[in-house]
């Protein structure tokens, strides 16, 4: 499991789908309604989220400092500290819907048929987003059509608040964060490789606040601490490998496989599900 | 935009939030929250972010002495 939502949740493929679909169909033992899974996912995220900030350490480091000087000047000068403001801008919305209806989202949609139909909906977001991209793309090699496209830093404070918004359709298991970020970068004007920057960057403070404010609940009796714990470094060695993975496939790829292989592996999961293999 | 008046507001709301922060993790507030009894420490954690928030964006919004 921490393997599998390590890789997953960078991947635009929903590692809540996954975690939701994969071991109904594999038959393991545990369910999300189990009390004990909560803090099992809580430590799977705290390990995705430490992966990011290793990966983007030095960039962590310019944004805390370009966020606390723009903030106290109130006058954004550099790169670094209008980036950090725009992460502020695009992690409050997906904070207070996280907040106020996570819960009640994944309650709602906790099952593995809705999960397998979200995984559909979610590779033909993949590929409407691909489509709608290339209406706008000129030139002939990809790196001529991606050089037309700018930075992260370059985004709209509007766009900013609109892909943040958009992570909290990641609350329906099937729907993936990374997926309609990514996306969103790529409708805002933003190079493949920059909407997966900007995409992981938005992620890491919600992951990791996600998690950290759960902690408690892995003082709980009966919770295996040593057994969770060595599934959050498995899902942040998956996480750390998936990131760049992605990076260097993002200079030149596209989200159409990804849009495909949840289209496919969400029907063939209906089916599974249909005549319980 | 640069205004004393917007920025006074968003000060306000920065010490609204900050309070709300308090109640709910006093748990004295309890709404919207997913049990009715106890501290809800995630609530009040996003509202002392989004008084953080309010107070940046004060400061944005305040008119700067011309250099």
């Amino acid at each position: 499991m921490g393997l599998l939502q390590g890789a997953s949740e960078l991947f635009p493929v929903s590692s809540l789908g996954h975690a939701v679909i994969v071991p109904s169909l594999l038959h393991w033992g545990f369910k999300q309604s189990d009390p004990s899974f909560v803090p099992f996912l809580v430590l799977l995220h705290i390990g995705t989220a430490s992966a990011l900030l290793v990966l983007y350490r030095d960039q962590w480091v310019t944004i805390i400092r370009g966020f606390i000087s723009a903030a106290l000047r109130g006058q954004i000068k550099t790169d670094a500290e209008r980036l950090s403001m725009l992460l502020l801008v695009g992690t409050l919305p997906a904070a207070v819907l996280g907040v106020y209806l996570e819960t009640r989202i994944k309650t709602l949609f906790a099952s593995p048929y809705v999960a397998a139909g979200f995984l559909v909906v979610n590779g033909l977001l993949m590929l409407g987003f691909e489509e709608l991209r290339r209406r706008r793309e000129r030139g002939a090699t990809r790196a001529e059509q991606e050089s037309q496209f700018g930075e992260a830093e370059r985004i709209s404070f509007r766009a900013a608040a609109l892909v943040g918004a958009c992570q909290a359709l990641a609350f329906i298991p099937g729907i993936s964060r990374s997926g309609v970020t990514i996306g969103g970068g790529l409708l805002a004007g933003l190079r493949h490789q920059e909407a997966a920057r900007f995409s992981f960057l938005l992620a890491t403070p919600v992951i990791l606040g996600a998690g950290v404010v759960e902690v408690p609940g892995l003082f709980a009796r009966g919770v295996p601490v040593a057994e969770y714990v060595a599934g959050a470094v498995l899902s942040g060695i998956a996480a750390y490998a998936s990131a760049r993975f992605l990076l260097r496939y993002f200079r030149s790829g596209r989200l159409d496989p990804y849009g495909f292989y949840c289209v496919a592996a969400g029907l063939v999961s209906l089916a599974l599900l249909h005549f319980n293999l | 935009m640069r205004s004393s008046g917007i920025a006074l507001a968003l000060s306000v709301l920065g010490i609204v939030f900050i309070i709300i922060a308090a109640l709910y993790a006093l748990g004295v507030l309890q709404l919207f929250a997913s049990t009715s009894s106890g501290p809800h420490y995630k609530h009040a954690v996003l509202f002392v972010v989004l008084a953080v928030a309010s107070f940046v964006a004060a400061n944005f919004a305040r008119p700067k002495a011309a250099t």
